[in-house]
């Protein structure tokens, strides 16, 4: 194993293990018995078919905005704007889905609607891009000013019209364009579950990313420019340019991230379908560690917490789980900062 | 007479290099002591030990005869002992009285500072000097002279006993540099302790008191200069440059061809002010002057980071090596394959996608040709020595100048070791071999005499002066420094 | 009432001050921090921290008082992990900052939920109610807001900042830190503790500016901070990081905020496009400030230190 490896590795050891003793701690301080909502939490996850297919159905969308964040932190950015980013691409989907006629096949109706995904995402990091390859605008307050502006951009075009009258939905979307349950699929004992082919669309779309940025000149040059835009500046690589399609093409993957609610599951788009996901991919990405194992175990862990936060909800309100992403991303960037700077020090 | 400030046993290792070994030293009150080595011989490092800044792995530092304890730069302030940094720690934006006051401020109720009484503190220090500054003004807008003034104010106010300079006069003017050991004397008279980093022996002879010569990191010799004869200085150098020669010399008739560099009046801020220069096809032409002059910029303006204000900029294509390998030149978290072929991915570039194997080839030979070793094409390059980094981004530039005409090197092989450096010299002179114009900007005086055909000496944004290789160390320094002591005063 | 006539009312004014408090207590709580050189994003989260615990205290001990110096005390500590994750932890303070939001995000409603069962709000509270000052006027809103002491906190605070920033040893050392941390290093200033310090102090004055908002609704909501953390960040951005100028941004987000509740209330169907103003003026604020700089502006530039460790 590589140092490199050893270090991601004892950091995620780090943030995984910090994770679990604060649930234990903040379950105790609730006057709950840890070990008992551990158990619960575990089997009704990981512990039976219906469980499995929730954590899957929960990591799907995490698995794709992670993939997103951790793009864009490769050009050195934070895109803290998945969330508005999956949140408008749930719209686009689910008004062009609509609008599709009913008898739309398939092969053109899906391909269709992942297009309008990902473009809406990308669309709606186009700005904070803009602001920061042209400007030099930082892009972590105008990404969450855009996620603020998604919020009120998508409440505006539901009621003017987007929406069911009276209602905070869109129609449904053509039958076309829905993506099968894995259920449907000679998947019977996840019966019930949402889980469905969106899930191996995000392995896909991990493993194209992943090798996108080891193998294609610009992927190679996002990377490159993420470690030293100024030494890439000094070799010409065009370092806006670089940043600025990693902000989109961020944007395009989280927007992605909209598909597995809106056509996997629920059929249509509604107020605040997929929230948290965005922020979420944060925690992925940060945890996952810039390899598509890495997120795929990621969004697998807080998928399972998300799900394990409604199951063990009676017992222990489920808001713990948000505070656990934020203890499990300090818990990886101290341990990561701990053994950088110890690698540094020992090769300086 | 007691040492003031002592080192004991000292040691300290960065990574593989083992920067200074073992080293005991004393300074004494009322002594100015120059201690003098190469680049790398591990001065700096050790003086950082003496005043605290840097932490000895091994050792102890020792302040009238005490332990420093704990080893911080704020006791080491406390007990006595200040230091003059290379780099001034002056913060930019602050007055200069706010920075004579940080760390040390004289307060009144409610923390509230005491600006009069710092003031009166730090006017009578400098009367002490014989110097005046703009207490005032930014430190930004102070030159470096003025700057480093306001450091050694800001260590006597403090009552330094023992004053330690990196390097004070790699940026000064010979007149202000005079002015300055005058400073130093004075101070030394007063009892204090003063030692002196530098590798210009002239200083040494005309000013220290005692001279230690330092080399790969241990103590050489500790002498005091009685006799400030040819012989004495003939026996430092050797001191300071040990058993091995210096680097060969390897000069061969090279046909020179047409102008492919040439500049007309370029300017840039305040920074260039009208470099008029040509470089031919296999001619290396030399750039000499005190740091600071504008070669940097107008290595950024080639190298096209920065666009002219005026003037013209008529060229082929140009490579350029920048100074600072870790900023411009390196990516350093990134592997060395990386490093070697950075800004060329396009050449190896399919349909979008990288072709590895062909990366890789070519990766590998230029690493064979650079002799890196060990040869490990993943490391990150900043797993690297200072030495092969250099070798890494010049490997780099000399490859890709086979498609371009003019090759720009900015100090090539400055902290490189010996052997980096005769391997780097071989590559320059190879290129100009091959035809290139080579435009090589240093500021190492033998190393400009050893490869160039003809030396520019650039002062405050100009070309001052040619001067062929052979000229006079005198003739070259009064080109650098203004020839006359008036404009340096001035 | 026609749009104009809302927008020049006493009304508008008095809404202004009162949504001023929240913004102006977490731009002074970025201006502490981030001239010390310790990015803060944090503020969101404190802000919503702060305003919890302020309710918090209040419910428990029935005085307004308690409450105050509880919001301050919360955001002191929140402010202190932040620096002591970035300054001794030497994590990327943006990661600290977003993990911190997420946790005082979902630590608020799990705290709610533990202490009041409701996950979204907390039980009513009286807050500085002036109750000789009530009436649904204009005039009557602008002077309960006058005579709030937390509003007048704020103003204190605006230039008590100035004044410490400026003329104090404190402020000295900060200001230092921010800009060279190695330089006040080298002179003995103790960089991480100088930062520590202030950090904490940031974040005890934008835990004020929680409780403001809090006792503003008279009730602690959910997520109630609303982004205006990040807002008053950009507004920090924006003046250039000086204490006084940033409080004059805010004022003028504030603005915003008020028109978008007169204009709500007068025109319909507004509603939605009026939420994006403060947002989308801050896209805008943020844009024309890196355009101005880009063009080489001097005045105003962040301080050289910010994000930097001592070498």
């Amino acid at each position: 194993m590589s140092e490199r490896a050893r270090a991601s590795a004892t950091a995620t050891v780090a943030g995984v293990a910090a994770g679990w003793l604060a649930l234990a701690l903040l379950v105790w301080l609730y006057g709950e018995s840890p070990r008992a909502v551990v158990a619960q939490l575990v089997a009704g996850t990981w512990g039976m078919p219906y469980g499995v297919g929730q954590v899957l159905y929960k990591a799907t969308p995490l698995l794709l905005t992670g993939v997103a964040v951790d793009l864009a932190l490769r050009a050195g950015l934070f895109n803290i704007g998945a969330e508005g980013q999956l949140a408008v691409a749930g719209l686009a989907v689910g008004t062009v889905g609509a609008r599709l006629s009913p008898g739309t096949p398939g092969w053109l109706a899906v391909p269709l609607v992942l297009a309008v995904a990902l473009l809406a995402g990308a669309a709606w990091a186009a700005l904070p891009a803009l602001l920061r390859a042209r400007f030099g605008a930082h892009e972590v307050i105008s990404t969450i000013m855009m996620n603020r502006v998604a919020d009120a951009a998508i409440g505006f075009g539901l009621a003017q019209g987007l929406a069911i009258s009276g209602t905070v939905r869109t129609p449904d979307v053509a039958a076309g364009a829905l993506l099968p349950r894995l259920d449907a699929l000679g998947l019977p004992s996840l019966h019930g579950s949402a889980v469905s082919l969106a899930l191996p669309l995000a392995l896909v779309v991990a493993l194209l990313v992943s090798a996108w940025l080891g193998r294609s000149r610009v992927g190679r040059e996002i990377v490159l420019v993420g470690l030293s835009p100024t030494a890439c500046a000094a070799e010409r690589i065009p370092v806006a340019r670089r940043i600025g399609a990693a902000l989109v093409l961020s944007g395009a993957v989280a927007g992605l991230g909209a598909v597995a609610p809106v056509l996997g599951y629920k059929g249509y788009f509604e107020s605040g379908l997929g929230a948290g996901a965005g922020f979420g991919g944060i925690a992925v990405a940060l945890l996952g560690r810039g390899h598509p194992l890495g997120l795929l175990g990621a969004a697998l862990l807080f998928g399972t917490l998300e799900q394990g936060g409604l199951v063990v909800n009676a017992r222990v309100p489920m808001e713990v789980m948000t505070v656990l992403q934020g203890v499990v991303i300090v818990a990886v960037a101290l341990a990561d900062a701990r053994v950088r700077a110890a690698l540094v020090r020992r090769t300086a | 007479m007691a040492a003031l400030l002592s080192a004991d046993h000292l040691d300290r290792r960065y990574g593989t290099v083992h920067a200074v070994a073992d080293v005991s030293l004393a300074f004494e009150a009322g002594r100015l002591h120059a201690v003098v080595g190469e680049n790398g011989a591990g001065k700096s490092t050790l003086l950082k030990m003496a005043a605290g800044v840097v932490v000895p792995d091994r050792g102890r530092v020792l302040v009238d005869g005490a332990p420093l304890e704990p080893h911080t730069a704020h006791e080491a302030i406390r007990r006595g002992v200040g230091m003059v940094q290379q780099h001034f720690a002056l913060v930019g934006v602050l007055s200069a009285l706010d920075n004579v006051m940080l760390g040390a401020e004289p307060v009144r109720s409610l923390g509230r500072l005491d600006g009069a009484a710092a003031r009166a503190r730090a006017e009578a220090v400098a009367r002490e000097m014989g110097v005046t500054l703009p207490w005032d003004a930014p430190v930004e807008t102070l030159g470096v002279g003025d700057r480093q003034r306001l450091e050694i104010v800001r260590t006597l106010v403090r009552e330094a006993r023992v004053v330690i300079l990196d390097e004070p006069t790699a940026v000064l003017t010979p007149g202000e540099a005079g002015a300055l050991y005058a400073t130093l004397r004075r101070m030394a008279d007063a009892g204090r302790a003063v030692v002196v980093v530098t590798h210009r022996l002239d200083e040494v002879r005309d000013h220290a008191d005692d001279v230690s010569v330092m080399r790969r990191g241990r103590l050489v010799s500790t002498r005091a200069l009685e006799a400030r004869d040819d012989e004495t200085l003939a026996a430092i150098t050797r001191d300071i440059m040990g058993e091995e020669p210096p680097p060969p010399v390897e000069r061969r008739a090279r046909t020179v061809g047409d102008v492919r560099l040439e500049l007309r009046d370029l300017r840039r801020g305040r920074a260039l002010q009208g470099v008029t220069l040509r470089v031919a096809a296999g001619e290396i032409v030399g750039i000499a002057g005190v740091e600071g002059n504008g070669q940097r910029e107008l290595v950024r303006v080639l190298s096209g980071l920065d666009a002219a204000d005026g003037g013209s900029l008529r060229a082929g294509a140009v490579v350029v090596v920048h100074e600072d390998r870790l900023a411009e030149g390196l990516v350093a978290a990134a592997s060395v394959r990386d490093n070697l072929v950075l800004g060329e991915l396009r050449s190896f570039t399919r349909f979008g996608l990288v072709d590895a194997a062909a990366l890789e080839r070519e990766a590998r030979a230029r690493l064979d040709h650079a002799g890196v070793v060990p040869a490990d094409l993943d490391a990150p390059a900043r797993a690297l020595s200072g030495g092969n980094q250099q070798k890494v981004v010049v490997a780099r530039a000399v490859a890709r100048s086979a498609k371009a005409d003019v090759l720009v090197m900015a100090q090539p092989t400055r902290g490189v070791d010996l052997g980096a450096a005769r391997a780097i010299h071989g590559e320059i002179a190879r290129a100009a071999d091959a035809g290139k114009a080579v435009l090589l900007v240093s500021a190492d005086l033998s190393e400009l005499r050893a490869l160039c055909d003809r030396l520019l000496v650039m002062r405050r944004g100009r070309i001052v002066a040619e001067l062929p290789p052979e000229a006079s160390d005198a003739s070259l320094g009064e080109a650098m420094l203004g020839g006359a002591e008036a404009e340096a005063r001035a | 009432m026609s749009f104009l006539a809302a927008v020049l009312s006493v009304t508008m004014l008095a809404q202004t001050l009162r949504m001023a408090v929240p913004y102006a207590c977490a731009g002074l709580g970025g201006v502490w921090s981030e001239r010390s050189g310790v990015v803060n994003i944090a503020l969101e989260g404190i802000l919503l921290a702060g305003g919890l615990g302020g309710v918090v205290a209040h419910v428990a001990t029935g005085s307004a008082w308690a409450g105050v110096a509880a919001g301050a005390l919360t955001g002191a500590a929140l402010g202190a992990v932040h620096a002591l994750i970035v300054v001794r932890g030497r994590v990327d303070a943006i990661v600290s900052g977003i993990a911190i939001n997420l946790a005082a995000a979902g630590g608020t409603r799990f705290v709610l939920r533990t202490l009041y069962e409701s996950s979204s709000n907390s039980p009513p509270v009286e807050g500085f109610r002036a109750a000789s000052l009530g009436g649904a006027s204009g005039a009557a809103l602008l002077a309960r807001t006058l005579v709030d002491p937390l509003t007048l906190a704020t103003a204190a605070l605006v230039a008590g900042t100035a004044w410490t920033m400026m003329r104090t040893r404190f402020g000295l050392r900060v200001r230092a830190c921010g800009e060279d941390p190695t330089a006040a290093a080298s002179v003995g200033v103790d960089v991480p503790r100088v930062r520590l310090t202030a950090v904490s102090l940031g974040g005890a004055i934008c835990g004020l500016g929680g409780v403001a908002l809090a006792y503003d609704q008279h009730q602690f909501q959910s997520g109630m901070s609303g982004g205006r953390g990040f807002i008053a960040l950009a507004a920090v951005i924006l003046s250039g990081w000086r204490p006084g100028r940033a409080a004059l941004a805010c004022l003028a987000f504030a603005a915003l905020d008020a028109v978008q509740i007169v204009v709500q209330d007068q025109v319909r169907g507004t509603g939605y496009l009026a939420q994006m103003l403060p947002y989308v003026a801050t896209l805008v604020a943020l844009w024309a400030v890196a355009r101005r700089r880009g063009e080489g502006a001097i005045a105003g530039r962040p301080p050289a230190g910010l994000g930097k460790a001592v070498e």
